[in-house]
């Protein structure tokens, strides 16, 4: 009973933590927007009145070309349909032409073609001319005179440059208030955040415990009883920062439920879970329901791909960044500005992540008919989405080919390199464990058999055991 | 020289712009093309139908008949139930058959704040909002954690519970508006049909505004696959109570814009509180596709106004009013049967044939892009 109490204040204390920190998320985007706004705002009066001043600058000459170049591109793009209707009608019949054999219409035609084809070149040819003669016609009449025109620029240049410089130094002035505006309030976000943790710590009490500075995730005695069914029993190991723990066993050992333990889609029925989360606050991992332990820092794949098929590979990437979205429900049902910002910033965020996992061409397909080493990726992609600590593959080999399998162990590397998280996973292709992993955990029947690294685990005789039985002159000799 | 191109371009780059800006389009094409445009002109063409049909009526003449106007105004009213039901079936895969019930609570709430107490109408409707959202909260806290078929039943238990109270508070309901003024006018039956399409609107700009959100796309998340979306912070609770309680409000809405502009429900004799409505409004959704917007009011449209507005004019079906719900019937059958996506699956087939065969009559006369 006071333990539930406890996880209920807890419960409560981090709802107010997280209300705390998404505030002042979202005034520091806000503060931001408003400088971001203004200075467009000044720029498009200042470039209004430039741009009248430039068209004061022009001589007649460039007045003209601009109106030129304006009649032309509408000319050309009208053309563009004459000189194909023109090709295609000869095309068809030079085409039967040729195949009966008939050079001399053949020749005919193709002159034929080649005239109306040049007629329309003339045509065009004739209709610069106008206006390469309207052109002349005007500057002669000398309607601006050069050395205004002259006078104008150099008034124009210095007018630019006036400009450029007063705006970046009201952009200057402005961002730098909203700097100091930001730092004032994450200071005071800092002072609440403090004594919010103080008063967790205070909740917890001296009992707690604190783990080891290389340890991630602890997993102390872990027990999952099903009825009579002990999936897991009596299971410990520790996985260190920054490696790749491999948890290796027969079918039916229990390896996706400790991974459903850890992540709290089960709730284990006794043992401790402890996790460094991201402010390197070690937490009690069953303290949390199943939707929060994505925000302590540790995200996962799926054995059975649970891709969301109904829209495209990018909106799965923002799925799995739901809960990084500050803007509440009436901020999304009236779409204000700070949905439309957070949406942009994160949509560039997904897009680099699907940069590197090269998965950029399938950005707006529908995840509906991808081909499976394709949807694959797309689970390791939306893991990468929520800023992890600790990355959970659940058998990410599975269904792979053998090219597939050594591209995804490149990819395991690759992403811890770049990413600096912890990786965990659970696979039944050898290979991959054997190649990828710095140590490894084998388990069967929900216990621990062995942990050490690859070649350990592989001399061990336990493992041997579970994973090609007993030979029958061992089995005697017993 | 100074070419088209700078000039076009601005002659101060915008270095300080973080974030990418809007392109929208000023001519009146780009806004067509943007739902909101397309969503005005729906409302703009309903206020043009009611604005044409007063004036005839007052020169005389019968250019659209008033009840045609009446048909069109409880379809428009049943359509902001299904735009509710779209949240929750299409996006959040919950089927409930408690809609009635809700409605029931919209239209008892109206009839008591207006006719009973005499509250002004911004508190009335403030008010009945607050009590559906109450109930809404209520049920769905209840029923909620069952999912599939059971949530069905037991949301149909909970309406049926609604329907009797209701109709033992009182048997029928009538209400007077003749003393309640709206921006200093009186409330008649054109205002209210005003009144209904602005809402109508309105429910359809958030809804849309919540499809394309966070929201939105975490409620597909849901229906999908709850595992992933939990495993990706998607509290199940949080999202199937919101989409729940977004229903029940458009349904209370729908309540009481019915009892205002039909002014009177005998609960004990007509249909409106029943399964029967309930039913109508899911097959509404179905058939015009569970995702769309436009599909889901083309769904109500021939769900109920198909036979109001149209059918009922044509002598055959006028005198064997069965024909008209077999007509319907065989129509549902129809378009569950060859396009198990609804009108929407119908109409962007159609839409993407016009779109192929143009390309192709322009390949015949003009030839092929090279």
């Amino acid at each position: 009973m006071a333990e539930m109490f406890k996880t209920f204040r807890l419960t409560r204390l981090d709802k107010k933590v997280r209300r705390v920190k998404n505030h002042a998320k979202k005034r520091g985007i806000m503060e931001r927007h408003k400088v971001v706004t203004a200075a467009n705002r000044q720029i498009k009066l200042a470039n209004k009145e430039l741009k009248k001043s430039l068209l004061q600058a022009l001589t007649a000459e460039e007045v003209f070309d601009i109106r030129m170049q304006k009649a032309l591109k509408k000319y050309d793009l009208k053309a563009k349909w004459e000189y194909r209707r023109v090709n295609h009608g000869f095309a068809k019949k030079i085409f039967e032409a040729a195949k009966a054999g008939d050079t001399e219409t053949e020749r005919k035609l193709l002159e034929k073609n080649r005239a109306e084809v040049l007629a329309l070149d003339s045509k065009r040819a004739r209709f610069v001319l106008r206006w390469e003669e309207k052109k002349s016609a005007f500057v002669k009449a000398g309607r601006a005179d050069e050395s205004v025109a002259e006078k104008r620029r150099l008034q124009f240049d210095r007018q630019l440059e006036e400009q450029k410089a007063k705006l970046s130094e009201l952009y200057e002035i402005k961002s730098g208030l909203a700097a100091k505006n930001i730092e004032q309030f994450d200071a005071r976000t800092a002072d609440k955040l403090k004594a919010l943790s103080d008063k967790r710590a205070a909740i917890l009490g001296r009992g707690r415990t604190e783990l080891a500075d290389d340890v991630i995730l602890s997993v102390n005695n872990l027990c999952m009883y099903f009825g009579g069914l002990h999936a897991v029993d009596e299971l410990s190991f520790d996985v260190k920062k920054g490696e790749i723990f491999g948890l290796i066993g027969p079918n039916g050992a229990g390896k996706t439920t400790v991974f459903n333990c850890i992540t709290q889609f089960y709730k284990p029925t006794r043992g401790e879970l402890h996790f460094k989360n991201k402010e390197n606050v070690t937490v009690r991992l069953t303290d949390y329901s199943v939707h929060d332990v994505v925000l302590e820092g540790i995200s996962r794949t799926f054995q059975n791909v649970e891709v969301i098929k109904e829209v495209s590979v990018l909106e799965n990437l923002l799925i799995a960044a739901t809960r990084f979205y500050t803007a509440s429900v009436f901020e999304q049902a009236l779409h204000l500005p700070i949905l439309k910002i957070e949406e942009e910033l994160i949509k560039q965020k997904a897009e680099t992540v699907l940069k590197l996992l090269g998965l950029s061409t399938y950005k707006d397909w529908y995840a509906f008919g991808l081909p499976y080493g394709v949807l694959k990726k797309i689970e390791i992609a939306r893991a990468l989405m929520t800023e992890p600590k600790l990355i959970i593959l659940d058998e990410p080999a599975a269904g792979l080919n053998d090219t597939e399998t050594a591209e995804l162990a490149e990819l395991i590397c690759r992403i811890r390199k770049d990413f600096e998280c912890t990786i965990l996973l659970v696979e039944h292709d050898m290979s991959l464990v054997m190649s990828v992993c710095d140590r490894v955990c084998a388990i069967s029947f929900g216990k621990k058999l062995a942990l050490g690294t690859p070649d350990e685990i592989q001399a061990d005789k336990q493992v041997q055991e579970a994973y090609l039985g007993v030979s029958e002159e061992e089995g005697e000799s017993r | 020289m100074i070419t088209l191109q700078q000039l076009s371009k601005g002659l101060l780059c915008n270095k300080t712009q973080l974030y990418g800006e809007e392109k929208r389009s000023r001519s009146l094409r780009g806004a067509l093309k943007n739902p909101l445009g397309q969503y005005l002109l729906f409302g703009l063409i309903l206020v043009v139908l009611q604005l044409v049909s007063s004036l005839g009526s007052e020169f005389g003449i019968r250019i659209i008949p008033v009840s045609f106007m009446t048909a069109l105004g409880s379809t428009l009213i049943y359509s902001m139930v299904s735009i509710g039901f779209c949240l929750l079936l299409g996006y959040s895969g919950l089927a409930s058959l408690g809609t009635a019930g809700f409605i029931g609570i919209g239209s008892y709430c109206a009839f008591f704040c207006f006719q009973e107490w005499g509250l002004p109408y911004i508190v009335a409707i403030m008010m009945t909002l607050a009590i559906s959202i109450i109930i809404g909260v209520f049920v769905g806290f209840i029923s909620l954690r069952i999912e599939g078929i059971y949530l069905a039943i037991i949301t149909l238990g909970l309406s049926e519970i609604l329907r009797y109270a209701l109709q033992t508070i009182r048997a029928t309901v009538n209400i007077d508006l003749s003393n309640i003024k709206l921006f200093g006018a009186t409330i008649d039956k054109e205002v209210v049909f005003y009144l209904i399409v602005a809402v109508l609107l309105i429910l359809i700009w958030i809804t849309n505004n919540l499809i394309k959100s966070p929201t939105g796309r975490a409620m597909l998340a849901m229906k999908n696959s709850t595992s992933a979306a939990q495993a990706y912070g998607i509290s199940l609770m949080k999202y199937r109570l919101l989409a729940f309680v977004l229903s029940t409000v458009y349904a209370a809405l729908a309540g009481i814009m019915y009892m205002m502009y039909l002014r009177s429900v005998s609960t004990s004799m007509s249909t409106l509180f029943r399964l029967t409505t309930s039913l109508n409004i899911l097959g509404a959704v179905i058939i015009g596709g569970a995702k769309s917007i436009w599909g889901v009011l083309a769904g109500t449209f021939i769900v109920y106004g198909l036979d109001s507005m149209f059918l009922q004019s044509i002598p055959l079906f006028n005198d064997n009013p069965t024909l008209i719900t077999l007509f319907t019937g065989i129509l549902i059958i129809l378009v569950v049967m060859f396009y198990p996506g609804g009108l929407q699956q119908l109409f962007t087939l159609i839409r993407r044939k016009v779109i192929a065969l143009a390309a192709k009559r322009r390949e015949a006369r003009y030839g092929r892009d090279v």
